[in-house]
């Protein structure tokens, strides 16, 4: 312990506190060296806790080389107005870390508020205010406070690692003096971030991989890290809801998702499933009859685990084996890889850390979306759930994807519908009290011809745009026909002659010029 | 010739024109509808050249006039050079110069429009009868939009030339101004329709006037950088010129036609407005972009403190070879340094390696709508690998490299993160999010919306200076070098 540290300490600074986790066999901590000196930075003196880095590669040394002091358990939860954690606070021999949180204090971590009732009214009770990491909404703002998605891309990683492990066999293919090596067939089910993961990790172990997922949108995803994407259609059922989630579907559904998942189990060697409905328990994919199925030595690790399992035979926390399949059903694969899971952790816990910290102080804005959706306690006053966001309106072509930031989407107003009324009326009505019948035809035509228009347009490929508008500039040099009509009226010479010959001549230039052009474009556009 | 004949002749261009304009929604068969659009203006034309021969009666119900042989001869001469110019121009343009040209044919809409209508005033004025009010009525709106076209694309033309500077013109009082202005024009038209006579005819000549300084100051006050929007608003114009040239003549075919035109500018107007997050109503009104010389000011005074990382040709030639997947982005600045075809063969090089590269085009790249995506063709590069801002939006944090080429605006953090931005809001294509950002750029200047761009200083983007065309040549060989020495 250096004690120059201790007596540099500005005594009006904020004290953010990293406590060691306590839950059985967690070895992650929710900040590094790195963020520490970067926490610093904005701001706040670091306190440790003695030994909490320890199991993710985090000496208490390089913590206090990064400016942060090295305090006991009851000193750090006595002091720290920020406490940063990986794990919901727990109760350990008694003592529940809700209880020894600083009255008024700011919590960070996982809290799964929707689940740990209890534990929201306990810390309400110590006027906390709370922030969820697991509550980070998928905008892309806030990718960079995604917890969730970074631990479930570390998860992914580890997955194939347990199944390699476990694995009797290589994963790449070889040709030796010994004999052919085929390679092992992976089957992912579910493509989200960790199943992403997943893939890459198999493919780069030289896996011949292939992914099963109920939303077609993310085959291109699947296919760009090398998997080959199992298509699956059912009676125009897709299994996309809402938020780039999945979502729960009809038995009949599940029913023949089952069936070619068990297909497909007969075929590989290791799977790993990953499909969660958020929510929701997680969907039973596979069936122990596709498990009787598969290959003795076979491997599934599943991630779905903690949510009750997408196999049938799944045991939470365990590894198993039911017909010669290894069943691995372990829910601590982050912690598994502590020191690059705290690494991942720790940025998004810090870039929250910053967005919330004005001058040195943590402040919360409810204006914001994302501290709004994060926001569990505010001073022990309940805010969660968040209010529901505006729908998006309905109408539009393609629902926007999810995770597009809509800044300054307006509610559409009511009043260009009722102005337009008006204008109609005001034009309307003249035409109908004196307008002649000629032009009152004319005006059907130009009607009808705007509403041809303004539907045609609307298909054209916004790659088309230039194309297209040289193409109408061309068609719009028909007042050419115009220019002819009136000079044809009779004149021999003079003014009205000349000026239709004028207008006739740099119509022309607009007609070939428009053309022309456009030809010229478009012969370039290849496939 | 009979009134039907003209009439079913006037109601096939119609038809060929609305499935123009519907061939060109998709790639294959863009090409079959430019051909229909050209074969009903010449059905068009010609029916109607065929009408100045054998006189059909009036629709109005005068007797036949036919049209005299010099008339014909003036008329036809007039075509014909018009035909010979136009071609010669269109096959000499550079691709990159399409803006200015598009600009500078809907000028001549506007010009003919005016000239139409201020000739068909002056023939109702010469037979001496009572003026027909609603003729008159429909002189006065096509004089006046043409006019407004005219000059309104002449500015917007040197603006894209670079002859008039693109700043905007922003003039104390500019929309009571533009107000006056319209208020003039209607006076003169109330003036002119209860006068009558020679008196109308110099009210015309006057509201012309107005109109085209009406025209001008409205596109002064536009900046260079919301070009596509202004373009593709007179595109619409022009239409609204030709269908208003209809109603003076009570030729249909010209009501149609200039109403599908105007329908067309109008969409893609908002479409443009729409993808930068703007009403269209300030860009109707002339002066959009206000307030971004202000803050461009307090913008920049932030991110100053950023620290640019430079790298060279070599470097980034490195980071491509390495990278598995790389994402292109194009703006204006590589159409200015024709770059496409250089970097098409950088494209090649990387394909032929097993890279995955593609482009984004955000929807406002460019001068005009569509823009990049006519300059990439122009350079070979297959359209399956050049996507739409949506399409890609979501796979650039997945990108090993994004090059980003004489594009600045569109890819701007401040549209997401500064609220103090004037682009603020914008979608942008989020450029940072890949894993490295290589910035093609002249120098440390502002984009045409007058905004610093914080992207220069992010952790993960390398400055690469020099014009485009010269950096991507230089990419081109070092790339070749390092497939040299492999081989060696």
């Amino acid at each position: 312990m250096s004690e120059t540290e201790t007596s540099t300490t500005p005594s009006d600074r904020k004290v953010v506190g990293i406590p060691r986790e306590i839950h059985p066999g967690e070895r992650r901590v929710a900040a590094t060296p790195a963020t520490v000196s970067r926490i610093r930075k904005l701001g706040y003196h670091v306190l440790v806790e003695k030994g909490a880095g320890d199991a993710a590669n985090a000496p208490d040394a390089a913590f206090q080389e990064a400016g942060a002091q090295i305090v006991s358990r009851e000193a750090l939860w006595a002091a720290a107005d920020v406490v940063l954690k990986v794990r919901p606070p727990l109760e350990i021999d008694g003592v529940h870390e809700a209880d020894l949180l600083k009255e008024g204090a700011t919590l960070i971590g996982h809290v799964w508020p929707a689940q740990n009732e209890a534990l929201v009214r306990r810390l309400a009770a110590r006027r906390a205010t709370v922030l969820a990491m697991d509550a980070v909404p998928r905008i892309s703002r806030a990718q960079k406070l995604d917890a969730l998605s970074a631990m479930a891309n570390v998860a992914g990683y580890r997955a194939v690692v347990e199944a390699a492990s476990r694995f009797g066999r290589f994963l790449g293919g070889q040709t030796t003096a010994a004999g052919r090596v085929r390679p092992a067939q992976v089957l992912v089910v579910g493509a989200g971030v960790a199943g992403l993961a997943a893939i890459a990790a198999a493919r780069s172990l030289g896996a011949v991989v292939r992914a099963f997922d109920t939303r077609p949108v993310v085959r291109e995803q699947v296919e760009s890290l090398g998997g080959r994407f199992i298509p699956f259609e059912f009676k125009g059922e897709t299994g996309e809801g809402e938020g780039g989630y999945a979502r729960q579907v009809s038995d009949a559904y599940l029913a023949a998702e089952q069936e070619l998942l068990a297909k497909h189990c007969a075929e590989c060697d290791i799977v790993i499933t990953t499909a969660l409905v958020p929510g929701k328990p997680a969907p039973k994919l596979i069936t122990s009859g596709a498990i009787v199925g598969m290959r003795r030595g076979s491997v599934i690790v599943d991630l779905a685990a903690e949510q009750g399992g997408n196999t049938a035979l799944t045991e939470r926390d365990a590894v198993v084996e039911r017909f010669g399949v290894t069943i691995v059903g372990l829910t601590d694969l982050p912690s598994r890889m502590a020191e690059q899971a705290s690494e991942l952790y720790a940025m998004t816990v810090y870039h929250l850390l910053e967005e919330i910290t004005r001058e040195g102080q943590p402040a919360i804005d409810e204006s914001d979306e994302v501290q709004r959706a994060m926001l569990v306690l505010r001073d022990g006053e309940l805010k969660w759930p968040p209010p529901r966001p505006e729908p998006v309106r309905a109408g539009a072509p393609t629902p926007p994807p999810p995770d597009r930031p809509r800044p300054t989407e307006r509610p559409a107003s009511p009043w260009p519908l009722r102005l337009g009324v008006l204008a109609a009326c005001l034009v309307l009505a003249p035409l109908a009290a004196w307008g002649p019948p000629d032009l009152l035809q004319h005006v059907t035509v130009f009607v009808l011809a705007c509403i041809v228009g303004w539907h045609v347009i609307w298909n054209v490929t916004p790659a088309l745009h230039t194309p297209l508008m040289s193409v109408t500039n061309a068609i719009s040099g028909i007042i050419l026909v115009g220019g002819l009509v009136l000079g044809g009226g009779g004149e021999r010479w003079g003014a009205v002659l000349a000026l239709a010959a004028v207008a006739v001549l740099v119509a022309s230039v607009n007609v070939a010029g428009g053309f022309l052009v456009t030809q010229r474009m478009l012969r370039m556009f290849r496939k | 010739m009979t009134p039907s004949i003209l009439l079913t002749a006037y109601l096939v261009a119609s038809v060929l024109f609305v499935f123009s304009l519907r061939g060109l929604s998709a790639q294959h068969t863009a090409r079959r509808g430019n051909l229909l659009g050209l074969v009903g203006m010449i059905v068009a034309i010609g029916v109607t050249f065929a009408a100045l021969l054998w006189p059909v009666p009036d629709a109005r119900g005068g007797s036949p006039t036919p049209a005299s042989p010099e008339a014909l001869g003036v008329l036809g001469a007039a075509m014909g050079v018009g035909c010979l110019v136009g071609a010669f121009v269109a096959s000499r343009v550079a691709m990159t110069a399409m803006p200015e040209l598009v600009a500078i044919l809907h000028s001549f809409v506007g010009l003919a429009a005016v000239l139409v209508g201020i000739g068909s005033h002056l023939r109702a004025a010469r037979t001496g009868e009572a003026l027909d009010l609603a003729h008159e009525i429909e002189v006065w709106v096509g004089v006046f939009v043409g006019a407004i076209t005219f000059t309104g694309s002449v500015v917007a033309f040197g603006k894209l030339r670079g002859t008039i500077r693109s700043k905007p013109l922003l003039l104390p009082g500019r929309h009571a101004l533009n107000a006056a202005l319209t208020v003039a024009c209607v006076a003169l038209a109330v003036l002119a329709l209860r006068a009558g006579g020679p008196v109308a005819t110099h009210a015309l000549y006057a509201m012309t006037a107005l109109a085209s300084v009406l025209g001008v100051h409205l596109v002064m006050a536009i900046g260079g950088g919301d070009m596509p929007v202004v373009v593709s608003l007179l595109n619409s114009y022009s239409g609204w010129a030709a269908s208003a040239a209809g109603f003076m003549l009570g030729n249909d075919a010209l009501i149609v036609t200039g109403a599908l035109v105007g329908s067309s500018g109008a969409i893609l107007s908002y479409i443009m407005c729409r993808a930068m997050n703007r009403s269209i109503w300030h860009v109707v009104f002339g002066g959009f972009g206000e307030g971004a010389g202000i803050a461009s000011g307090t913008s920049a005074g932030t991110s100053a403190t950023g620290r640019v990382r430079e790298i060279d040709v070599a470097g980034a030639a490195d980071l491509l070879l390495a990278a598995r997947s790389v994402v292109i982005v194009p703006g204006y600045g590589m159409a200015v340094a024709q770059a496409q075809h250089a970097l098409k063969e950088v494209v090649s090089r990387l394909e032929a390696r097993g890279t995955r590269v593609r482009f984004a085009i955000h929807p406002v790249a460019g001068r005009l709508p569509g823009h990049m995506n006519v300059l990439l063709a122009e350079a070979d590069i297959s359209y399956e690998i050049v996507k739409e801002m949506d399409e890609i939006q979501e796979e650039l944090p997945k990108t090993d490299v994004v090059v980003v080429i004489g594009a600045n605006d569109i890819v701007n953090p401040s549209a997401l993160e500064d609220p103090s931005s004037p682009i603020y809001g914008m979608p942008v294509l989020e450029a940072w999010r890949a894993g490295k950002v290589i910035m093609l750029k002249r120098s440390l200047g502002t984009g045409y919306a007058g905004v610093d761009n914080p992207l220069c200083y992010k952790d993960n983007t390398l400055m690469l200076f020099g014009d485009a065309k010269k950096s991507v040549l230089g990419l081109l060989a070092a790339i070749d070098a390092r497939a040299e020495s492999a081989a060696a």
